[in-house]
C-alpha cells in the first residue's frame, strides 16, 4: 500500500500563557516552540507500519513555511520514504482553504495512493475537518477517529473508530480512501537527533502554494481573537456533607460521564 | 572526551566488584558483571534491564580494570534510543527536552519564574561585572518542592556580598540525565547551546546547583575555560572567610546523606559537612554507608522520568529506615533528586529532608 | 424559508445528550429547527424541535457520511436549504460535518462553544481553550457548524405542542463504507489513558485495606480507579494504574481525585484533564490550585456518602 500521510508543525503552546496582540488580530507565539502536530505523529507511524507490513512506501506532506522541513525529516527518520513540502507563508485556518489546497496539489502532481492519512485533528486551530473535506472532494470514502487498523486487502481496510464513552464502530472501508487517525493507535517510535540528522540527506521536495490556488478561498473569517471567560481557582463546594456530596454528583452528572 | 565514553569491556576480568558495589545488585535484575560478560560475547540483552541503571557510577569508581561498565549501560541505552524502542516515560522526557528544553516539558519562558518573587534582584548574567553564572538546573526551576534551593542559594550569596546573574530562559538542560539516558545526539544540541550563551556573555565562573548539572558542565562538556563549582563550595569558603555567619542555632539531629554525584563522582564530601558543623546546635550524625560508599538514592541515569517495575524496597526507603534507627530528625542533602526521593518515604516515617541550604537559612 | 437543519446523534438506541446543544444553539439563534434522526426507537423530548424528519436508515447506516450526503440533498430539494446545518461535536458529529461540507463546498466551523447574536459571531476554541476566535461566515452557506457538548444545553427549550413529522425513505445506501460491528472496549486490559472518567486515589487513603471499598465506590461511579505514585509504590493498585510521569498521562472528561495532595510529578500527568475535582482534607494542598472543584474533607466520610447516595 502507498500511503501519503500529512504531518504540520505547530506551536508548543500546552505549557504557555498566551497573549493576545494587535486588538485581537494576532496571537503572539514569538516565544513558544515548535513541535510535530501530535496526531500527525501517531499518522506518520501508522503510515510507516503499514508501507513496511505490505511491501508499500510512505510518503509525508506537510503545509507551511520553510520551518516546516522539520517535521518531514522527522518523518523520514520515522521510515516515510520522501518528504514534500507546500511552501506557504500564509496561515490558512480555513479548513477548507487547505483540504482545497491539497486537492489542488493531488490533481495536479498526480501523485499516486492508496489511502491519505492525516491526523483527526491539530493541536493549533483543532477543527479535525481537513481529511473529512478532502475525502468529499475527491469523491472518496471516509473514516475518522481510527484506532486501530485491523486489516488490509488490495481493496479494502476494515479499522475500528472510537466513538463516546469506551464503545468502538468496525467499519469496512473501500480503497483509496482517507484516514483520519487517533492518538493511541499505536506507539510512535522515539526519533533521536543522530536519526533526524541521517534523515536530513534524503532529499525533501518543495512546491509552491502559489501554484495550487484554484478555487482557494477562505469561507469562513477569523474576525479576531479574545480570552476565554476565567476560570479562577477551584470552586470550593461547602456545607453539610451530604449536599457536598450531592453537588459532587450534580458535576458528574453535567459532565456526562455519570447519569 | 572520547576517552571517556569509550568502554573496555574486553579487559573485565570478572572479578565483580562492579555487581559488589551496584545499588541495584541482588534485589532487581540487574547484574552489571553478568551485563559485561554479554557484552563481550555480543549477547542478547533484555531491552528493560539497562533502564535499572541509576549512573551512580559506583561500578566505574571501583573497577580495578578501567572498563567503565556505567558507560557500557550508557552504550546499550543509546542503541535502544536509535532503534527508537525506549519506556515511554522516557520517551516523554526526551521529546520534552528537545522542545522546551526540560525534561518536564514546562515552558521554557517560564525557566526564570523561580525568582520572580523574591526579594533580591536576580540579575541576568550580562549585567553582572563577575560573569558569575548561577546555573538553575531544570528541577530546580520548575518544581515548587526544588525551587526554594536556588531561591535560597542566590538569598544567601547576595546577603554574603557574592555577585552573580542568571540565564533565565536561555539556560538549557545541562544534559547530563539526556546522555545517560543514551541520547547523545540530544546532549550534544543541549551542551551547543549553553556553550554558545556562556560564550555570548563572557561567563567566567558558574556555580551549579544541582550536583548533576555540576558534573554535567565539568566533566562532558570539553573544556571551556571556566571555573565550575557546586554551590556547597562557594557557600563553605564563605562560611569559612566569615563573610556569612550563621547566627542562629539548629538543635535538631541531623543526618546527612551524600548524593552520588557530589560525593563518590566529584569527590566533594567535606564542604557540606563543614557547613552543617558551623551551625550552633546541631548535632551531625553519619548513615552507615557515607561518603564514597554513599547509598544511591535511585533518582539518578534517567529514573527520575521513569520508573522500573519496582517490586523491592526502594533504596531510599531503606536509608530513611537507617536515619530513623539512628535517631535523626533531619535528613540533609544536597542534590535536588535525592531530596524528591527521600523525601516521599521519610514524610511516611515523620522525619524531615531538608536541602542543605534550607537549613543554612532558619539560621542565617 | 429559513430553518436550522440538526443532524441528531442516536447509537445504540439512545438519543444523545448533546443533541441538546446543538438544539440550544439553533433556539438561540431564533431558528426554526428540523431534527433528521433515523428512524429507530429513542425517546426524547420532541417538544423542542419544529419538525422531526425521519429517516428510513439503521442507525450505523444513518451515521455514514457517505450516506448522509444523500440525506442532506434529498432535504435540501424537498425543504429547500437551511440556513446553518448543525451537528454534535463527537466522533461521528465532525467525521459527518466535514465530509457534508466538503462534498457541498459549504463553510464550516467546528467544536462552537459560543454565539454572539447581536455580531452574528461564533466562538471556537484554539490552544486547548487558551484563546478563543471569533469566527463569521464569508462563503455561501449554508454554514455547517458543530457544537461542543455542554454549551448550549441550557437554551433549547420547549417551542411547540407537537412537532411536524415527516418521513424519507429511499436514500441511496453507499458501498465506498459499511458498517461492521460495535466493539466494547476490552475491561480486562484496564488502560487508564483512554477512561472518560478516572477516580484517583493518593497516599490519603492510608492503607490497603481501604482500596476494595475504592473500588466499589468507582463501580457505582462507573469510573475507572487509578492512582498517584505512594499508592502503586506500595502495590495497592498496579503500575498500569499510576498516574503522573513515572506512570500514565491521562487526560479524562472528570479526574477525582482522593487523597492526593498533588505533587508535582503527580500533577504533570493529570493537568490537563478536562475537570478537575479534588477531594482533601488539607485545604493547602497544592492539587486545589489545579483543581476546578474542591472539597475539603476526610476523603473516607466523602466516599461512605457517597457510596450511601448511590445505593438509594
Amino acid at each position: 500500500m502507498n500511503i501519503l500521510v500529512f504531518t504540520k508543525r505547530v506551536p508548543a503552546t500546552q505549557e504557555e500563557e498566551l497573549r493576545i496582540i494587535d486588538e485581537g488580530q494576532g496571537i503572539d507565539l514569538s516565544k513558544v516552540p515548535f513541535k510535530v502536530n501530535d496526531w500527525d505523529n501517531y499518522a506518520v507511524e501508522e503510515a510507516v507500519q503499514i508501507a513496511e507490513k505490505t511491501g508499500g512506501s510512505a510518503t509525508a506532506i506537510s503545509i507551511g513555511d520553510a520551518e516546516s522541513d522539520e517535521v518531514l525529516r522527522r518523518a523520514i527518520a520515522m521510515g516515510t520514504k520522501d518528504g514534500f513540502l507546500i511552501e506557504t507563508e500564509q496561515i490558512l485556518h480555513d479548513p477548507n482553504a487547505r483540504a482545497t489546497l491539497i486537492f489542488n496539489f493531488l490533481k495536479k502532481e498526480g501523485t499516486p495512493y492508496d489511502a491519505i492519512f492525516t491526523g483527526v485533528q491539530s493541536e493549533d486551530d483543532q477543527f479535525g475537518a481537513v481529511g473529512g473535506i478532502l475525502a468529499a472532494k475527491l469523491g472518496l470514502p471516509f473514516v475518522s477517529m481510527v484506532i486501530s487498523i485491523d486489516a488490509f486487502e488490495s481493496d479494502h481496510v476494515i479499522v475500528r473508530r472510537e466513538l463516546e464513552g469506551g464503545l468502538q464502530e468496525r467499519v469496512r472501508v473501500m480503497l483509496p480512501c482517507v484516514i483520519s487517525i487517533q492518538t493511541g493507535i499505536n506507539e510512535p517510535r522515539y526519533v533521536s537527533i543522530m536519526g533526524v540528522r541521517k534523515a536530513s540527506k534524503v532529499e525533501r521536495k518543495i512546491f509552491k502554494a502559489a501554484d495550487y490556488q484554484e478555487n482557494l478561498v477562505s469561507k469562513i473569517e477569523a474576525v479576531k481573537w479574545v480570552y476565554p471567560p476565567k476560570k479562577g481557582g477551584a470552586t470550593i463546594l461547602s456545607g453539610e456533607l451530604e449536599g457536598v456530596c450531592k453537588d459532587l454528583l450534580g458535576i458528574l452528572k453535567e459532565k456526562g460521564v455519570y447519569q | 572526551m572520547v576517552s571517556q565514553t569509550q568502554t573496555r569491556v574486553l579487559t573485565c576480568i570478572q572479578c565483580g566488584k562492579c555487581t559488589g558495589s551496584c545499588p541495584e545488585a541482588g534485589r532487581t535484575p540487574f547484574n552489571i558483571r553478568m551485563l559485561v560478560r554479554k557484552k563481550q560475547f555480543q549477547s542478547v540483552v533484555e531491552e528493560s534491564i539497562p533502564w535499572y541503571c541509576t549512573s551512580c557510577g559506583a561500578c566505574t569508581l571501583r573497577c580495578p580494570r578501567d572498563v567503565k561498565p556505567s558507560e557500557m549501560i550508557i552504550e546499550m541505552r543509546s542503541a535502544l534510543v536509535e532503534n527508537g524502542a525506549i519506556p515511554a516515560a522516557i520517551q516523554k522526557a526526551l521529546e520534552n527536552t528537545f522542545v522546551q528544553k526540560n525534561p518536564w516539558g514546562r515552558s521554557r519562558a517560564k525557566r526564570g519564574a523561580w525568582f520572580e518573587k523574591l526579594d533580591i534582584e536576580v540579575p541576568h548574567i550580562s549585567e553582572t561585572e563577575s560573569k558569575r553564572l548561577l546555573f538553575t538546573c531544570c528541577i530546580q526551576a520548575y518544581d515548587p518542592r526544588c525551587m526554594v534551593i536556588p531561591q535560597n542559594v542566590a538569598t544567601i550569596l547576595t546577603k554574603g556580598g557574592v555577585e552573580f546573574g542568571v540565564l533565565g530562559e536561555e539556560e538549557a538542560c545541562c544534559g547530563n540525565e539526556i546522555r545517560r539516558v543514551g541520547e547523545s545526539g540530544l546532549f550534544e544540541e543541549l551542551q551547543e547551546e549553553n556553550k554558545a550563551a556562556f560564550e555570548e556573555y563572557g561567563v567566567k565562573e558558574i556555580i551549579a546547583l544541582s550536583p548533576h548539572c555540576m558534573n554535567a558542565l565539568k566533566k562532558e562538556y570539553g573544556d571551556l575555560g571556566i571555573k565550575i563549582v557546586h554551590y556547597t563550595e562557594v557557600l563553605a569558603a564563605m562560611i569559612k572567610e566569615g563573610s556569612i555567619v550563621p547566627k542562629g542555632s539548629f538543635n535538631k539531629k541531623v543526618i546527612y546523606h551524600d548524593p552520588c554525584f557530589l560525593g563518590k563522582q566529584n569527590g566533594i564530601f567535606d564542604e557540606p559537612r563543614s557547613i552543617l558543623n558551623a551551625i550552633e546546635g546541631l548535632e551531625p550524625l553519619e548513615f552507615s554507608r557515607s561518603r564514597e560508599n554513599s547509598m544511591c538514592c535511585e533518582g539518578g541515569g534517567g529514573r527520575m522520568f521513569f520508573e522500573v517495575e519496582a517490586t523491592y524496597q526502594r533504596n531510599a526507603e531503606v536509608r530513611v529506615q537507617e536515619a530513623v534507627e539512628k535517631e535523626a530528625e533531619v535528613i540533609a542533602t544536597s542534590c535536588p533528586f535525592c531530596v524528591m526521593t527521600l523525601e516521599d518515604p521519610a514524610t511516611e516515617k515523620g522525619i524531615t529532608v531538608k536541602e542543605l541550604s534550607e537549613i543554612l537559612m532558619e539560621v542565617l | 424559508m429559513s430553518y436550522a437543519l440538526i443532524v441528531a446523534e442516536v447509537r445504540r438506541g439512545v438519543f444523545e445528550e448533546r443533541n441538546l446543544d446543538a438544539i440550544g444553539l439553533c433556539a438561540l439563534m431564533e431558528k426554526d429547527i428540523s431534527l433528521l434522526v433515523t428512524d429507530s426507537t429513542y425517546a426524547m423530548n420532541e417538544k423542542l424541535v419544529n419538525t422531526i424528519i425521519k429517516i428510513k436508515l439503521e442507525e450505523a447506516l444513518f451515521l455514514n457520511p457517505l450516506n448522509m450526503v444523500g440525506v442532506v440533498k434529498t432535504v435540501m430539494d424537498f425543504s429547500g436549504k437551511p440556513d446553518v446545518i448543525v451537528f454534535t461535536h463527537s466522533s461521528s458529529g465532525t467525521e459527518l460535518a466535514s465530509y457534508v461540507a466538503g462534498y457541498f463546498n459549504l463553510p464550516l466551523i467546528t467544536d462552537v462553544n459560543g454565539f454572539d447574536k447581536e455580531r452574528g459571531v461564533f466562538y471556537k476554541s484554539y490552544y486547548s481553550d487558551k484563546i478563543f476566535g471569533e469566527f463569521k461566515q464569508t462563503g455561501q452557506g449554508p454554514f455547517v457548524i458543530t457544537v461542543r457538548s455542554g454549551s448550549f444545553k441550557e437554551y433549547a427549550v420547549e417551542k411547540v405542542s407537537s412537532p411536524i413529522d415527516e418521513t424519507i425513505e429511499g436514500i441511496p445506501i453507499a458501498e465506498g463504507r459499511s458498517f461492521v460491528e460495535y466493539v466494547e472496549e476490552e475491561k480486562a486490559e484496564i488502560d487508564i489513558t483512554k477512561a472518560e472518567f478516572l477516580l484517583s486515589v493518593g497516599r490519603g487513603i492510608g492503607n490497603k485495606d481501604e482500596i476494595p471499598d475504592y473500588e466499589e465506590l468507582a463501580d457505582l461511579l462507573k469510573a475507572t480507579l487509578s492512582g498517584s505514585r505512594p499508592v502503586i509504590d506500595k502495590m495497592w493498585l498496579p503500575k498500569a494504574r499510576q498516574v503522573g510521569t513515572s506512570g500514565k498521562t491521562v487526560k479524562p472528561k472528570v479526574y477525582l481525585a482522593m487523597g492526593i495532595s498533588g505533587a508535582f510529578q503527580h500533577i504533570a500527568g493529570m493537568k490537563d484533564s478536562d475537570c478537575i475535582i479534588a477531594v482533601n482534607k488539607d485545604p493547602e494542598a497544592p492539587i486545589f490550585q489545579y483543581a476546578h472543584f474542591g472539597i475539603i474533607a476526610d476523603i473516607h466520610k466523602v466516599r461512605n456518602k457517597l457510596k450511601d447516595i448511590l445505593k438509594g
